[in-house]
C-alpha cells in the first residue's frame, strides 16, 4: 500500500508547493494547511501502512497483535499534527493584522522591512 | 641575560601596555607633565635591554617563553638577537623621547592621556613584532601594530582626511597582515615548524618546496605593505594627518621598517633564490624612484619626510634582496642611520609646525635666529641623511655602493637607481633642514601651542579648528621649541653623528651582530668614516653633487615633478578611493539582486533548492526507487477516499471564492483524517477531525474579516514555472518516500512498545502510551508549543501601535 | 504504581534500572528550569517589578546550572539521562557531551547579558504580554536542542524556540516587525518541515530516532538506503536555519525589525541552533555523507562568507549590517564543517561560540548606537566617539573582534580554519575566509569612522552616558571576547575534545548504551 499513498503524498505536497508559490498570503496560508497534511502523511506511510487494527491491545492479551497499526509514527504525527496547527493558527493571525497594518496582502508590496528604494551608505569616510 | 630572566622579560614586554593602561590617568593628575614618568617605561626598557648587548655581540641568541596555546602549538616565546636587539633598543629608546616630545607637543590637548596610551601601546605592539619567534605571536603583534596605527593616525578623528587616511592604512596594512597570516600558516604547513628559530634549519626544504613562491608571494604581501613599497606606499603620505609625534615614531623610525625588519628576519629562511633577488630589488629600486620624485613636488614638511621614507624603504628593501656581499650589511646600516635621522628630521619638522605655524616650505625662512638648536639638530640630522663624513649616514651610503658596485647590468641599473635617489634625497634633506631656516624672516602665523595644530573633536567650545591660523598677529615672537620638544631631535641627531665617528664600535656592538643575524653567518662591518678613494665614494661624490644641484634648482624641480606626475594622471592613491567607491556600490547592487525583498521568490528560490536536494543526489547516486507493486487487496472504499482527498486538493487550487476555498480545505483534511482511520489510526483520524475543523472555522474568520478574494490568478508563464517546480518537488518527496519504504524496516521499537505498553506502562492503547509515557518529553514541548502560541496570538490581538490597545472583559490591565 | 505488580526480568528489559547520579539531572535542567520559570513569569504577566526581580536571577541560575553541567561532562565525559527511565533507544535520551555542554553554557551567557539589557530596553506594554516567558521559553527550547539526544525530540525543541522566536518577534506590532515576521514565520516554518521531513524519512529507513543508535547503524546500511539524498535533504534544512546562501533570506528580511535586544538573541543563539545540528548530523551520525557532501557544504560556506560580507558594506542601517556579518560567521563556520577532520571542526566550534557571544555584545552595542544618535543609518549617525568614548572603545573592540583580528576572540578560529584548509589542500577556502575578514574589517572600519569618529554638521556634541542595563551586558561580553583572545587555551582544548568526540562518537555511544550497542 506504501506506493500508493507514496505518489498520494507527492500529490498533497505539489498541491501544496503550489500554492505557497502564491504571492498572496492568504494562498500561502492555504498552502501551509496543505503542507502539514502532506507531512503527516509522509510520516505516516514511513512507519509502514497496514491494514484496519490499531494499535490497542485488547482486554485479555498483554501484546499487540503482530497485524496492529505501527504506532510510534501515530505518536509522531499526533506531536506534528497540533504543533502544525498552533503556526498555521500563528501564521493566520500574522496574516490578519499584516493586512490590517499593511493594508494588503500582496506580498509584492509588503517592502516595509527591506524598502525598495534602500540607498548605500556613505561613500565617504 | 640569561634564561632565568625569562620572567623579567615577559615584564619587559607586558610593560607598554600596563602604562597604557595607566597613561590617561596619570595625565589627568599631571598634565602634560606625565610624559615624564611615562618615559621612564620606555627608558627603563631600553635600559634592560642593553643589558643583553654582551651577549648579542658575541653571536648568542636568546631564546626563551611560556606555552601559550600549546593545543595550537603556539608559544609565547621570544628570539632575541643581533637583529632583534637593535630594533628592541631603537623602539623603546625613540619613544622615550617621543612621549617626551608630545608632552610638549600636545600640551594642553584634552586627550593627551589618551595619546600617550595609544603611543604606549603601540611600542609594545611593535616591540612584540621583532621579538617574537612564534609565527602567530609575530602576526598578533603584527596586526597589533595595524591597529594602533589606526588609532593614532586617527587621533584627530573630526577630519575626514584623518579618518580616510586611518581606514587607508589599516585596509592597506591589515589587508597585508591577512596575505602574510596566509604566508606564514603555509610555511608551517610546508615545514611543520611554527617557529623562526627552528625553520633555519628547515630551509633548504622551504625553497625546494613548489609552495616556494606562493609563499614568498604572500609574505611578500605582507612585509611590502607595511613597508609602504610601490604600490602599496600611498597609505604612508597620508598617514601624515596624524599628529607629528606619530609620523617620527611610528610613521618613519620604527612600524613601516616592521616590514623590512620581516624580510630581514626571514631572510635565512625565504632569501638567497632567484626570486627573491629579483622581485626585492625590483620593487625596492621602483620605490626609492618614485618616492623620491613624488616627494619632490610637495612643499608641506612632513610630505617631503614621507615620501623620503617610502624611498628610503625602497633602499632597504633593495638592499635586503640584493644578494651581493655588503648588500645584508648596507641594509642593517641604512635602517639604523635612518631611524636616527629621519626621527630628528620630522621632530623639527613638528617643532617648526609648533612656533611658527606652518609647515609649508615656501612660506617659511629665515627661523635660525629664533630656534637655533632646532636648527643645529636639522642639520646634523641632514647631513646624515645626505651621506656626509663622519655621520652614519656616510657609512651607510658608502657600504650600499659597496655592495651594488658591478660591471653586469643588474649592478648598473641598480647603482644608477642608487645614485637617484640618493641624490634627491639628498636635496629633500636639506630642502627641509636648511629652508626654513636660513634666508631674510618671513611672515609667519606664530606659535600654536598643542590646541590648532591638532584639533580635537569640539566637545569643548571655542577651540577653532583651523590650522595653520590662530588669529594671532603675523610675525608673532617665534621661540625656540620648549625642552621637552628639544630632547628627542637633539638626542638622535648626535647618535647619528656619534655612531659615525666612533664606527668601530658601533659596528662591534649594532651593525656586525645585525648583519650576521640576518645572513645567519658571522659577517663583520669594517667601514669608518674615513672615506678613502674608491669606486663607491666616487659615487657618493656624484650623489653630494647631483644633491646640490638639485637643492639649488629645487622650486623647477618641484615643477618638472608636478608637471610629469600630472601628466600620469592617476595614482594609487585615487585607485584606493576609486576601488572603495566601486566595491560598495558594487556590494550594494550585489546584494539588492540576491536580497530582492520579495517574499514570493524567496519562497520560489527555497523551492527550487528543495527540488534540487531530492532529484539530484537520487540521480547521480542511483538511489531510484524500484517499481512500487500495486496493492493486492485495495478495496474500493479506500481508493474513493483517497480520490476525494485529491479531488478536495484540485479544488483548493481552483477555488474562485472563498466559500469554495474553505470548503475545499475542509474536504481534504476530513479525506485524510477518513484515510488514517483506515489504516489503523483512530486517535489519529479523531486529532485531525478536531484539528482541521479547528483550522477551517480560523480560517474563514479571518478570511471573512479581510476583503479577499482566496484565488490569484498567475499569468501563463508564471503558472507553468510554479507548477513545475511544485511537481519536481511533490515527485522528488515521492520518490524519496517510496526509496525509504522498500529498505527493510528496523521493527524493534514497535516490539518494544507492543511488548511492554501493558505490562510495565500499564496502558492499552500504545499511541497514547508513546504519547505520554514512553516519549512524554515530546508531548511537554507540544504543550509549550501551544500556550505559546496562544501568548503569542493575544499579544499580536491586543496590541497595537498609537495605543489604542482594547483590553477585553478578562485583560489584567483592565482597570476594575 | 504497584511496582510488585510489574515482573521483574519485564522491568530489566524495559527500563534502565541503575540509580541516577544526583549530577546527571543536571543533563535535563537547563530546559526544565526554563520552563518553570518561563510558567511563573506567565502568571505574573502583569506585575512589573515581579518579573525583573524573578528573570535575572533565574537567568543567573541559569548560567550555574550549565556550568555545573559542563563541567560534569569535562569530568566524566558524555553522560546520558533516558527520560522515563525507559531503555534507550526506546525512550527519549538526554546526552549530552562536550559540544553540546559548550554551545548550551553559551547560549546561557547570551540569555543572561540579554536579560539584563532588556531591563532596559523592552518596555511595559512588551513585558506584559510575555517578553520573559518568550525569551525563557526560547532559551529552553534552544538548551533542549542541544542537550537532547533524539532526532524527533529535537524537532519538537526547534518548534518551542522557533514559535517563541515569533512571539519575541511581533512583539509590540510594529509595521515593520510584522513586515519582517511574516517572512520569518513563512520561511522557517518551510525550513523545519523540511527538518521533518527528513526526520521521517530517516524513521523509515532506520526505524529509530536515537541518535547514538541512529550513528551506530549507519555504517551498516550501505547502499540499501537512500543516505546521500537524506543526508541532502537534512543539509538543506539546516541550511535554512543557519542562514546559508542562498536559503538565508529570512535574516536580512527580519532581524532588524524587532527590539535590539530581540534581534542580539536571535543573531547569538539561533543560527547557531542550526549550525549544531547540522554537525550533529552530518558528523557525527552521517560521517560518510558528510565527508562525500564536502565540496557541496565547502561552496555554500565561501558563497555564505562571500555574499555575507558585501551584504555588510553594502547597508547605511547598521542593523542590517550586523544581520549580514552573522551571515559571514556562519559561513566560515560551514567552511570548518566542510573540512570535516578534528583540526577543522574545533575551528568551526570555537568559532560559533564566539559568535554567540560577539554577535550578541554587537547588536547591544548598536541599540545603545541608535539610542544615543537618535538613528540607525550611517547617513545620520554621528559624533558617539564624543558622546562616550567608554563606549566607542567598546564598539571598537567588538569590531576588532567580529573581523577577526587579534587580540580578540575571533581571531583563534579564523587561524585556526584557515590552517586546517591550507593543510587539507582547500586553499580557495583558506583565501575565502580571509578576504572575507577583509571585507568585514573594511564594513566594520566604515562604520566606526562614519557613526562614531564623524561629527555632526553642526558640531556641537552633548555627552551621554551608558545605563547601567546597558554597560553591565556589553562590557561583560566585551570582556569576554578579549579574554578569551589573550588567553584562548582552555576554550581551544575543549574545543578540540569535542571535536575529536564528535568525529569518534564512541565515549557518546557509550554513554547511551554502557553494554553496547543493541542489533536488531
Amino acid at each position: 500500500m506504501e506506493g500508493f499513498m507514496a505518489v498520494v503524498v507527492g500529490i498533497f505536497f505539489t498541491v501544496a508547493i503550489y500554492l505557497m508559490l502564491s504571492q498572496y498570503i492568504i494562498r500561502i496560508l492555504l498552502g501551509v494547511a496543505i503542507l502539514g497534511n502532506a507531512v503527516n502523511m509522509l510520516l505516516f506511510v514511513a512507519g509502514r501502512v497496514t491494514r484496519e487494527a490499531p494499535p490497542i491491545i485488547g482486554k485479555g492479551a498483554d501484546m499487540l497483535p503482530a497485524t496492529a497499526a505501527n504506532p510510534l509514527p501515530q505518536a509522531l504525527i499526533l506531536t506534528a499534527i497540533v504543533i502544525s496547527f498552533s503556526f498555521f493558527a500563528f501564521l493566520l493571525v500574522l496574516a490578519y493584522r499584516a493586512y490590517q497594518t499593511l493594508k494588503t496582502d500582496d506580498t509584492h508590496q509588503m517592502r516595509l522591512a527591506e524598502p525598495e528604494d534602500a540607498p548605500p551608505p556613505p561613500l565617504g569616510y | 641575560m640569561a634564561a632565568h630572566d625569562a620572567p623579567y622579560i615577559f615584564l619587559a614586554l607586558i610593560a607598554p601596555f600596563l602604562a597604557a593602561a595607566i597613561a590617561p590617568l596619570l595625565t589627568r593628575a599631571l598634565g602634560h607633565w606625565a610624559a615624564l614618568p611615562l618615559a621612564l617605561v620606555p627608558a627603563g626598557i631600553f635600559a634592560f635591554f642593553c643589558r643583553a648587548l654582551p651577549d648579542v655581540q658575541g653571536g648568542q641568541a636568546l631564546t626563551g617563553g611560556y606555552l601559550w596555546v600549546p593545543s595550537f602549538n603556539v608559544s609565547y616565546s621570544w628570539l632575541i638577537d643581533g637583529l632583534s636587539l637593535p630594533f628592541v633598543l631603537l623602539i623603546s629608546g625613540i619613544c622615550a623621547l617621543i612621549l617626551l616630545y608630545s608632552g610638549g607637543y600636545l600640551k594642553g590637548h584634552p586627550q593627551q592621556g589618551r595619546f600617550f596610551s595609544f603611543i604606549l601601546m603601540f611600542m609594545g605592539s611593535m616591540l612584540g613584532v621583532v621579538v617574537s619567534d612564534s609565527f602567530l605571536m609575530l602576526f598578533i603583534y603584527w596586526e597589533l601594530t595595524s591597529i594602533t596605527s589606526f588609532l593614532l593616525i586617527g587621533f584627530d578623528h573630526s577630519r575626514e582626511a584623518s579618518r580616510r587616511a586611518a581606514i587607508q592604512a589599516l585596509v592597506v596594512t591589515g589587508g597585508g597582515g591577512l596575505a602574510l597570516l596566509g604566508g606564514l600558516l603555509l610555511v608551517w604547513n610546508i615545514t611543520g615548524v611554527s617557529t623562526i628559530s627552528l625553520l633555519i634549519e628547515y630551509a633548504p626544504a622551504l625553497k625546494a618546496s613548489p609552495y616556494y613562491f606562493a609563499a614568498l608571494l604572500l609574505i611578500l604581501g605582507g612585509a611590502f605593505t607595511k613597508s609602504a613599497q610601490f604600490p602599496f606606499h600611498f597609505w604612508l603620505p597620508n598617514a601624515m594627518e596624524a599628529p607629528t609625534p606619530v609620523s617620527a615614531y611610528l610613521h618613519s623610525a620604527t612600524m613601516v621598517k616592521a616590514g623590512v625588519f620581516l624580510l630581514m628576519r626571514l631572510q635565512p629562511a625565504l632569501g638567497d633564490t632567484p626570486a627573491w633577488e629579483t622581485i626585492l630589488p625590483v620593487f625596492g629600486g621602483v620605490t626609492l624612484l618614485a618616492g623620491t620624485v613624488i616627494g619632490l613636488r610637495q612643499t608641506d614638511l612632513k610630505l617631503m619626510l614621507a615620501y623620503t621614507t617610502v624611498a628610503s624603504l625602497g633602499l632597504l628593501v633593495m638592499m635586503t634582496g640584493f644578494g651581493t656581499p655588503h648588500a645584508l650589511e648596507s641594509a642593517a646600516l641604512y635602517l639604523i642611520a635612518h631611524a636616527l635621522f629621519k626621527g630628528t628630521l620630522f621632530m623639527v619638522a613638528g617643532a617648526i609646525d609648533h612656533e611658527a605655524g606652518t609647515r609649508d616650505i615656501t612660506r617659511l625662512g629665515g627661523l635660525w635666529r629664533a630656534m637655533p638648536l632646532t636648527f643645529a639638530a636639522a642639520m646634523l640630522a641632514a647631513l646624515s641623511m645626505g651621506g656626509l663624513p663622519p655621520f652614519l649616514g656616510f657609512l651607510a651610503k658608502e657600504e650600499v655602493y659597496e655592495a651594488l658596485v658591478g660591471t653586469n647590468p643588474r649592478a648598473l641599473a641598480f647603482t644608477l637607481a642608487a645614485v637617484i635617489g640618493n641624490g634627491l634625497m639628498f636635496a629633500l634633506a636639506f630642502a627641509v633642514a636648511l629652508k626654513p631656516f636660513v634666508g631674510p624672516q618671513r611672515d609667519l602665523p606664530g606659535p600654536h601651542h598643542g590646541a590648532a595644530s591638532v584639533a580635537p573633536p569640539s566637545a569643548l567650545p571655542g577651540i577653532s579648528h583651523s590650522r595653520g591660523e590662530n588669529g594671532k598677529a603675523h610675525g608673532h615672537h617665534i621661540h625656540e621649541a620648549p625642552p621637552l620638544m628639544l630632547t628627542g631631535p637633539v638626542v638622535l641627531a648626535l647618535a647619528g653623528l656619534a655612531a659615525g665617528i666612533f664606527s668601530q664600535a658601533f659596528h662591534a656592538t649594532f651593525s656586525s651582530p645585525m648583519t650576521s643575524a640576518i645572513a645567519h653567518e658571522a659577517r663583520e662591518i669594517t667601514i669608518s668614516a674615513v672615506p678613502h678613494l674608491s669606486l663607491p665614494f666616487a659615487l657618493s661624490l656624484v650623489t653630494i653633487a647631483l644633491g646640490v644641484v638639485v637643492y639649488f634648482l629645487l622650486d623647477r624641480a618641484r615643477e618638472a615633478a608636478a608637471a610629469s606626475l600630472e601628466a600620469i594622471g592617476w595614482g594609487p592613491d585615487q585607485g584606493f578611493d576609486q576601488a572603495m567607491r566601486g566595491l560598495i556600490k558594487g556590494a550594494h547592487v550585489i546584494t539588492r539582486k540576491i536580497q530582492t525583498g520579495r517574499l514570493e521568490t524567496y519562497i520560489m528560490v527555497v523551492f527550487i533548492v528543495i527540488a534540487a536536494t531530492l532529484l539530484l543526489p537520487m540521480a547521480i547516486f542511483a538511489e531510484w526507487p524500484s517499481l512500487p507493486v500495486w496493492p493486492a487487496e485495495a478495496g474500493i472504499h479506500e481508493l474513493v477516499i483517497f480520490a476525494i482527498a485529491v479531488i478536495g486538493l484540485f479544488a483548493v487550487v481552483r477555488a474562485a471564492d472563498r466559500l469554495t476555498a474553505i470548503v475545499s480545505l475542509g474536504i481534504q483534511g476530513f479525506a485524510v483524517a477518513l484515510i488514517y482511520m483506515l489504516y489503523g489510526a483512530p486517535d489519529l483520524a479523531f486529532t485531525q477531525f478536531m484539528v482541521e475543523t479547528l483550522s477551517v472555522v480560523i480560517l474563514a474568520l479571518v478570511m471573512t474579516r479581510l476583503d479577499l478574494q482566496p484565488s490569484d490568478h498567475r499569468h501563463g508563464r508564471e503558472m507553468v514555472k510554479d507548477a513545475l517546480i511544485a511537481l519536481a518537488c511533490g515527485a522528488g518527496f515521492t520518490l524519496l518516500l517510496l526509496r525509504a519504504v522498500q529498505v527493510p524496516f528496523n521493527t524493534s521499537l514497535t516490539e518494544f512498545f507492543s511488548q511492554w505498553s501493558k505490562i510495565v506502562a500499564h496502558g492499552s492503547n500504545v499511541v497514547n502510551v508513546i504519547i505520554v509515557d514512553f516519549r512524554g518529553t515530546d508531548t511537554l514541548g507540544e504543550i509549550a508549543v501551544v500556550t505559546i502560541t496562544g501568548l503569542v496570538i493575544l499579544a499580536l490581538i491586543r496590541i497595537r501601535v498609537g495605543g489604542d490597545v482594547k483590553p477585553a472583559d478578562n485583560d489584567p490591565e483592565r482597570s476594575a | 504504581m504497584a511496582a510488585s505488580s510489574i515482573p521483574l526480568e519485564a522491568l530489566e528489559k524495559s527500563m534502565v534500572l541503575a540509580p541516577v547520579p544526583a549530577e546527571h539531572w543536571l543533563v535535563i535542567a537547563p530546559p526544565v528550569w526554563c520552563m518553570l520559570v518561563g510558567a511563573i513569569l506567565i502568571m505574573v504577566r502583569k506585575r512589573m517589578g515581579l518579573q525583573s526581580w524573578l528573570s535575572i536571577p533565574a537567568l543567573g541560575g541559569l548560567v550555574l546550572i550549565d556550568a555545573a553541567l559542563l563541567a560534569v561532562v569535562i569530568r566524566e565525559g558524555p553522560i546520558t539521562m533516558v527520560m522515563g527511565r525507559w531503555l534507550p533507544p526506546f525512550g527519549i535520551a538526554f546526552t549530552v557531551d562536550l559540544t553540546g555542554a559548550l554551545f548550551n553554557l553559551a547560549c546561557g551567557i547570551a540569555a543572561l547579558a540579554g536579560g539584563i539589557a532588556a531591563l532596559g530596553d523592552i518596555d511595559r506594554t512588551r513585558r506584559t504580554y510575555g517578553f520573559f516567558p518568550f525569551l525563557f521559553l526560547m532559551v529552553g527550547g534552544v538548551s533542549g536542542a542541544f542537550l537532547t539526544g533524539d532526532i524527533f525530540n529535537l524537532y519538537v525543541w526547534f518548534e518551542v524556540l522557533l514559535i517563541s522566536s515569533f512571539g519575541l518577534l511581533i512583539l509590540g506590532s510594529e509595521r515593520e516587525q510584522l513586515d519582517g515576521a511574516t517572512k520569518y514565520a513563512i520561511l522557517n516554518l518551510i525550513g523545519t518541515t523540511l527538518f521533518l521531513i527528513a526526520v521521517g524519512i530517516l524513521y523509515a529507513v532506520f526505524g529509530t530516532l536515537n541518535m547514538a543508535d541512529i550513528a551506530a547503524k549507519a555504517p551498516t546500511l550501505g547502499h540499501d538506503a537512500p543516505m546521500m539524498t537524506l543526508s541532502l535533504v537534512f543539509i538543506a534544512a539546516f541550511m535554512m536555519k543557519a542562514a546559508a546562501f542562498p536559503v538565508n533570506f529570512w535574516l536580512p528580511a527580519s532581524y532588524h525589525t524587532p527590539r535590539i535586544v530581540v534581534a542580539g538573541l536571535f543573531a547569538g543563539l539561533l543560527t547557531k541552533v542550526g549550525v549544531y545540528a547540522l554537525i550533529r548530523v552530518m558528523v557525527m551520525m552521517f560521517p560518510e555523507e558528510g565527508n562525500a557532501y564536502s565540496i557541496v557544504i565547502g561552496v555554500v560556506a565561501v558563497l555564505t562568507m562571500l555574499t555575507g560580507s558585501l551584504g555588510a558594506i553594502a547597508q547605511s542601517d547598521i542593523r542590517r549590517m550586523l544581520g549580514y556579518m552573522v551571515i559571514t560567521g556562519i559561513g566560515i563556520i560551514l567552511s570548518g564543517v566542510a573540512l570535516g577532520a578534528q583540526t577543522a571542526i574545533s575551528g568551526a566550534l570555537f568559532y560559533s561560540l564566539h559568535s554567540m557571544i560577539v554577535m550578541l555584545a554587537l547588536y547591544l552595542m548598536a541599540g545603545i548606537a541608535g539610542r544615543m544618535g537618535g538613528s540607525f543609518s550611517l547617513h545620520e549617525l554621528s559624533g558617539l566617539y564624543a558622546k562616550s568614548p567608554l563606549f566607542a572603545a567598546l564598539t571598537l573592540a567588538l569590531f576588532f573582534s567580529v573581523s577577526g583580528l587579534p587580540p580578540f576572540s575571533g581571531f583563534w578560529p579564523k587561524a585556526m580554519l584557515v590552517k586546517a584548509a591550507f593543510d587539507f589542500g582547500a586553499w580557495w577556502q583558506g583565501a575565502a575566509i580571509l578576504v572575507s575578514g577583509l571585507l568585514t574589517t573594511i564594513a566594520a572600519t566604515r562604520a566606526f569612522a562614519l557613526g562614531w569618529w564623524r561629527m555632526p554638521a553642526s558640531g556641537a556634541v552633548v555627552p551621554a552616558r551608558m545605563t547601567a542595563a546597558e554597560l553591565i551586558p556589553l562590557a561583560g561580553l566585551t570582556l569576554l571576547s578579549v579574554g578569551v583572545g589573550i588567553y584562548p587555551e582552555p576554550l581551544l582544548a575543549l574545543a578540540q575534545t569535542a571535536a575529536s568526540g564528535l568525529l569518534e562518537p564512541v565515549a557518546y555511544l557509550h554513554s547511551v548504551f554502557p553494554s553496547g550497542v543493541p542489533t536488531p
